[in-house]
């Protein structure tokens, strides 16, 4: 089975192309380029370097969110027009389920945790089963130091040692991380503290062979918050 | 040469919309789903959440568009795409999809102006226009007079200092309770009334240049509003003249203009062209000068996607197709 990976989720821009016995190409970008002038470029080199037609692939792997709004969508419909114009399935997989799966062989908690600006972080809290991220504290859109408080609480409960916190909101937040954590909270080495398409890669083939697969017609990213406007007026409603 | 088909894909506002164009003249298929009762209860386009709708439709719009010709992927010879003006986060989802779309299927992508492709509707359905032409553009972002001597060959004459035509109609009817979108409950609520009960003014009327500034007659007709203690009364007979003194303005413009540089044909493109005042206004007054009047049918005023792939014909003729790190952009 082949996989093309697309990342658009976060200032990160990754596509890797990939099989169940290795990864054939792989491009990441956290350069200051808008992914609309980025991805498809970087599609293409993924594809024509390796050789392989967009006919080959099995599926087409996204990351569904979190993250940023217009990145996720860029990355959707990019992965849509590709997908519905050769007649094969998405995979989507959560930004914060591929974030944990740059942490392999430990049992440590991970908690992948993303920007969401106005004082907000998207995070989750994983547990390495194997190679495959479980889920253990359902991913939101939460306020930093009461998420914080939370996940060490779910770290103290577990009786685990510490917790391994990546992404690009670590930087942001670390002061409040390390007061709140302590030494129990362990920050990731920035070469697997960001979205990889690799990853998203290896989660999508395993996904793709259980046939959990999505249709490119109808599908939509995971915001997990609502737009502005919808906030405003459900307060307005409410008071 | 073989009959060119274009799928065009627009997603530049509220509307997501895909068509198939032969040869830049016809309509195969023009597919819009319209987000009007989504925005409805916030009184005007949100832009996040027309974003999210087209994410979420735009594989099911470019399928209908499809299923509705007749045709095959492989049938269509190239991809175009709105890239400017529009909401950047709607404009990006089309042209994401339409990068994709194009590169799967090995065709050319080409990038189109949205207005250029409101211009382009009056050519969809009159192919016998011929230049030089006058042409007004009044949407909700733009209000402007074009001298065009060519398809691509246009001089800005003049256009909005401040609020577009379409922007007017919408604040306007905010303010007179008579909600969303502007343009048609304007026109509705006038039908019951009078121009010229209530007095507002003809702004730059009295000047021989293109310039237009409808702020001014909005903050006008919201005073009269207050002034007349905002009674539901007054209300078809304040749009009425609201209506009349924005067409008046608009129709006397046009009118000047097309005297002024000679030309035979006028044109009106965008979605207040749909205003059916505007139309009948304009076609009076062109009738009484001799010049022939020319707007889109009503479906093709209003944003869709059939006026994208007319217009990129033109460049596919010309071989200018754009590349894979094409961007879009807010602005013209
Ligand atoms: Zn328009």
């Amino acid at each position: 089975m082949l996989i093309l990976a697309i990342d658009s989720a976060t200032p990160v821009a990754g596509v890797a192309l990939m099989d169940e016995k290795k990864l054939i190409r792989e491009e990441f970008s956290n350069y200051k380029k808008t992914h609309s002038e980025s991805l498809m470029p970087m599609v293409d080199r993924v594809m024509t370097e390796s050789q392989c037609r967009l006919t080959d692939l099995d599926g087409i792997a996204i990351t569904i969110g979190p993250g940023s709004f217009t990145g996720l969508r860029i990355g959707l419909a990019t992965a849509k027009g590709l997908a519905l114009a050769v007649g094969i399935p998405l995979v989507a997989l959560s930004t914060l389920e591929v974030l944990a799966a740059n942490v392999i062989g430990c049992d440590a908690l991970i908690c992948p945790i993303l920007d969401a600006r106005r004082n907000e972080v998207y995070g989750g809290l994983y547990l390495m089963k194997g190679f495959t991220p479980e889920n253990v504290y359902p991913p939101g859109a939460y306020e930093p130091e009461a998420f914080f408080n939370t996940i060490n609480e779910q770290v103290l409960m577990s009786g685990t040692e510490c917790c391994i916190i990546l992404g690009d909101a670590v930087d942001v937040y670390w002061e409040s991380i390390g007061r709140i954590m302590g030494k129990r909270g362990i920050k990731a080495p920035p070469h697997l503290s960001l979205p990889r398409a690799s990853a998203l890669a290896s989660l999508g083939l395993k996904k793709l062979a259980r046939g959990e697969t999505e249709n490119p017609l109808n599908l939509s990213p995971t915001y997990l918050r609502l737009s502005e406007a919808e906030i405003k007026r459900l307060k307005g409603e409410k008071a | 040469m073989n009959s060119i088909k274009i799928l065009g894909i627009e997603t530049s506002c509220d509307e997501t919309a895909a068509a198939i164009v032969q040869d830049g003249s016809v309509i195969l298929s023009n597919i819009i789903s319209s987000q009007i009762a989504i925005h409805q209860p916030y009184g005007g386009v949100v832009p996040e959440i027309a974003s999210r709708h087209h994410v979420e439709n735009i594989g099911q719009v470019v399928n209908q568009a499809f299923a509705e010709s007749g045709l095959q992927y492989q049938d269509i010879q190239a991809v175009a795409v709105t890239n400017r003006p529009g909401l950047i986060g709607a404009l990006l989802v089309g042209l994401s999809f339409a990068k994709g779309f194009a590169y799967a299927l090995d065709k050319p992508l080409i990038a189109v102006n949205h207005l250029e492709g409101h211009i382009y509707a009056n050519f969809l359905e009159h192919p016998g226009i011929e230049f030089p032409v006058i042409c007004l553009v009044v949407s909700g972002g733009h209000t402007s007079l074009l001298y065009m001597s060519g398809h691509d060959e246009s001089r800005l004459l003049g256009e909005t200092r401040d609020d577009a035509a379409g922007e007017a109609f919408d604040k306007v009817a905010r303010v007179l309770n008579l909600g969303y979108p502007g343009g048609p409950v304007i026109q509705k609520a006038a039908e019951s009334g009078r121009a010229g009960n209530v007095k507002l003014p003809r702004v730059f009327l009295d000047r021989d240049d293109f310039e237009f500034s409808f702020s001014g007659l909005k903050t006008a007709t919201i005073n009269q509003w207050k002034k007349l203690g905002a009674a539901q009364e007054h209300q078809a007979d304040l749009a009425a003249e609201f209506q009349a003194a924005l067409v008046d303005v608009l129709v006397e413009k046009t009118m000047l203009a097309a005297e002024k540089y000679g030309v035979k044909s006028v044109l009106m493109a965008g979605g207040v062209a749909a205003n059916q005042y505007l139309r009948s206004r304009l076609e009076k007054e062109g009738q009484k000068r001799g010049f022939l009047i020319c707007y889109p049918s009503l479906k093709l005023c209003t944003d869709n996607a059939a006026m994208i792939a007319g217009k990129a014909y033109l460049s596919y003729i010309r071989g200018d197709f754009a590349g894979l790190s094409l961007n879009a952009y807010p602005g013209l």
